[in-house]
């Protein structure tokens, strides 16, 4: 008898056990008043993107009242790391922020997890707004290589790296803007001769000398290296003049002193904010750091220039909104991305120091943003974008960053660094064939 | 109890062996089954048999990982036990004697407060200390005329994982601490006092008397805490972000390569590899430790 109790008991905490594991499918469907938007990126709330996209929000709930908004602040590296995983579950948001190229949004689209775009984008006008050198990095193929296929991703603003530098020092050591690489590299000579350190860099995060090591790889670089090593179409020769000038010119450049000894011990955030109180003179870092500088620097004049003597440069199109496949309110996502595309978000991204793409730019008066974007305008006139160079092929970052702060450390000559590039890139090439 | 009557109990056991099964047992399964395939996390997983295990064979970094593993061992297993069983030792005795129990309570509440703190906050505190230009470490190295020995304490490569295992010496240290001070009431103050009259040192006191009456908790210490520093992830990821040779570990590199290259099937491999190092120690320290006691028994 009381061993039929027991075995009663037992079952019933079993079945228990099994529903509450089981869980929550058994959830009733949500009805049109409690519809909630759910909307993920990680641009930081005071850079250009943060303000303009914060105002779509608010544009958002105007249009639909009856809709709740359940924004989601990330982080670049969590995105990078677990966006495919995010993207695979149920949980997925409707419309979220990822980084662009062929080894985040590529893997992604090629893997069936983003919404094919395109006939939305033909319906919306998103296509007129969009120029042919932003939408290279909307559109992937098959194999998830960007340029060409379908539309999986809109960006809402370009970007490029470029040099910040402080006004105040160089007026103090008589230093001018350089116009030439020597020139730049004199400049920077100057500031190590006079005991400052002449680049902030914040190499204990893994991307940013990636854009230090690309700006000076595209000295050697022409377009058809660039697009057979961003689009795979071509071999790419990674002990080449273009990377081998890269890779020596970079350790020659630790040598001499340009980063100070201790940059691999500093994160990005901490580089910046060196920046920001005036320790050294310059910063080779993206635009989307542009707003922020606007906000946070009070006590200098700062001014911008690009990498000079050289036709390509490291940018883009933005990052970009995509939507799940797994998504649950795909209307909304188009309606979001409408407003972050229109005139009055857009015009409210320039002032804040952005890099619109649909802006209406009489209305800005700020001479330092016209500076910026007549800067990316000359780029593209140049047909100089060239991109990022962790992008080609998924895990690259791993191997390029992970491998350059080696190279920094004095730990990988640049010969091996070279082997390393060569080795990843090429056996993720050869998987595809 | 005879067999009969024990077996009325067993259903008691369902629901923990249902849990397990489905936690543990399952997932576990499907990890070994996932490490057999080339799988980048959607899609069909492609069955490629050993190639995996061949390719950790071979591959440096797995190496690598392992190696810094072993150094974590020490930061985390030898180091603080040794050092908790003398400082228990110390407090138990001269504090509490000198100075009464409540200043060993006090001592034995700062010792043990890093171990309350998450493990991710100490570690970006951290982080902020071993800062190269303006942590505090450095400042404090220049203020006291020091600053030869100012470092990049996380950048450099050479140093970073000492650093980190400056830190989890101080992070673990407290636990072994608060468990041997719990084990040294129990020992009988007459054989040190026997011991004492027969001229024993301290250090023979602690070594002849204090070590093989405590033994038990010591095992269970050196086992807990060398799991630990087995699977450890977060100070290496939060200090280091542990991406390079220098400082990666075999839970970072598996969680590289599940999330990060995506190579599914490999991170499986490295987990699965991982989980049968742990339950391999485990299984010998098991083994070690009931001979032993049956040893004393006898």
């Amino acid at each position: 008898m009381r061993t039929k109790l027991l075995k009663l008991v037992s079952l019933a905490l079993a079945i228990t056990l099994i529903v509450a594991i089981s869980g929550t499918s058994a959830q009733p469907r949500a009805y049109a008043q409690d519809r909630v938007f759910k909307l993920w990126y990680y641009e930081p709330a005071d850079s250009a993107m943060g303000i303009a996209w914060q105002n779509a929000v608010e544009q958002f709930k105007v249009m639909h009242p009856d809709v709740t908004v359940e924004f989601e602040e990330k982080v670049f590296e969590q995105i990078q790391e677990t966006g495919m995983m995010i993207l695979n579950s149920d949980e997925v948001p409707d419309v979220m922020e990822i980084n662009k190229g062929n080894a985040t949004a590529g893997l992604y689209a090629s893997s069936g997890l983003l919404t094919d775009l395109s006939q939305v984008a033909e319906e919306r006008g998103w296509l007129d707004i969009l120029s042919p050198s932003i939408l290279t990095t909307c559109r992937y193929n098959e194999n998830g290589i960007m340029g060409s296929g379908n539309l999986y991703g809109v960006t809402t603003y370009g970007e490029f790296v470029m040099v910040y530098y402080n006004k105040d020092m160089f007026e103090e050591y008589g230093i001018a803007v350089p116009t030439t690489f020597e020139e730049f590299e004199a400049v920077a000579d100057a500031f190590v001769e006079a005991g400052i350190v002449p680049l902030t860099l914040g190499a204990g995060d893994i991307w940013p000398a990636t854009h230090n090591f690309y700006e000076l790889v595209l000295y050697k670089a022409d377009r058809d290296l660039i697009s057979n090593f961003q689009f795979l179409t071509g071999d790419v020769d990674f002990h080449g003049e273009a990377f081998t000038f890269g890779a020596e010119k970079l350790a020659e450049e630790v040598e001499k002193g340009y980063y100070g000894d201790s940059s691999t011990g500093v994160i990005y955030a901490d580089s910046n904010a060196a920046f920001v109180q005036g320790i050294p003179p310059m910063n080779l870092t993206g635009s989307w750091a542009f707003g922020g500088f606007i906000s946070q620097i009070t006590d200098f004049d700062w001014g911008i220039f690009i990498m000079p003597g050289k036709q390509f440069n490291t940018g883009s199109g933005g990052n970009l909104w995509v939507v799940p496949e797994n998504a649950k309110n795909k209307d909304l996502a188009y309606d979001f991305i409408d407003l972050t595309l229109g005139t009055e978000s857009q015009t409210l991204m320039a002032n804040a120091g952005g890099i619109p793409i649909n802006a209406d730019l009489t209305q800005i008066e700020d001479p330092k943003i016209l500076e910026l974007n007549a800067a990316f305008a000359s780029i593209v006139e140049n047909d100089g974008i060239a991109f990022y160079p962790d992008w080609p092929v998924p895990g690259f970052m791993d191997v390029l960053g992970g491998g350059l702060q080696e190279l920094i450390d004095g730990n990988l000559s640049p010969e091996e660094f070279l082997d390393s590039l060569d080795e990843a890139y090429n056996d993720y090439k050869s998987s595809l064939e | 109890m005879s067999y009969k009557r024990s077996r009325g109990y067993a259903v008691f056991l369902i629901p923990g062996v249902l849990a397990f099964l489905l936690i543990v047992i399952v997932p576990f399964a499907a990890n070994i089954g996932i490490s057999f395939t080339k799988w980048k996390g959607v899609g069909t997983p492609e069955w490629i048999g050993f190639d995996n295990y061949e390719k950790a064979f071979h591959d440096e970094l797995f190496w690598a990982s392992f190696q810094n593993n072993m150094q974590l061992l020490i930061a985390m297993t030898v180091i603080p036990t040794i050092l908790g069983l003398l400082l228990a030792v110390f407090l138990y005795d001269n504090i509490t004697h000198h100075f009464g129990q409540r200043a060993t309570s006090v001592f034995r509440a700062g010792f043990y407060l890093p171990q309350i703190m998450p493990l991710v906050v100490a570690a970006i505190v951290w982080r902020w200390i071993y800062q190269p230009n303006w942590g505090i470490l450095n400042w404090l190295l220049d203020a006291v005329g020091l600053e030869q020995y100012q470092r990049n304490w996380l950048g450099d490569g050479d140093l970073a994982l000492k650093s980190i295992m400056g830190m989890m010496v101080w992070f673990q240290l407290g636990y072994p601490l608060v468990i041997f001070m719990a084990a040294l009431q129990r020992v009988d103050p007459q054989l040190y006092e026997a011991a004492s009259i027969d001229g024993a040192s301290w250090i023979q006191k602690v070594t002849r008397i204090t070590v093989p009456l405590i033994r038990p908790e010591i095992y269970v210490v050196i086992l807990t805490t060398a799991i630990h520093a087995m699977k450890v992830f977060a100070p290496i990821y939060v200090m280091s972000r542990g991406t390079r040779r220098a400082t990666i570990v075999a839970a970072r590199f598996s969680y590289k390569n599940f999330f990060e290259v995506p190579q599914v099937g490999y991170g499986a491999t490295i987990a699965t590899l991982l989980t049968s190092i742990i339950i391999l120690l485990t299984a010998v320290f098991m083994f070690i430790q009931t001979r032993q006691e049956r040893r004393e028994n006898q």
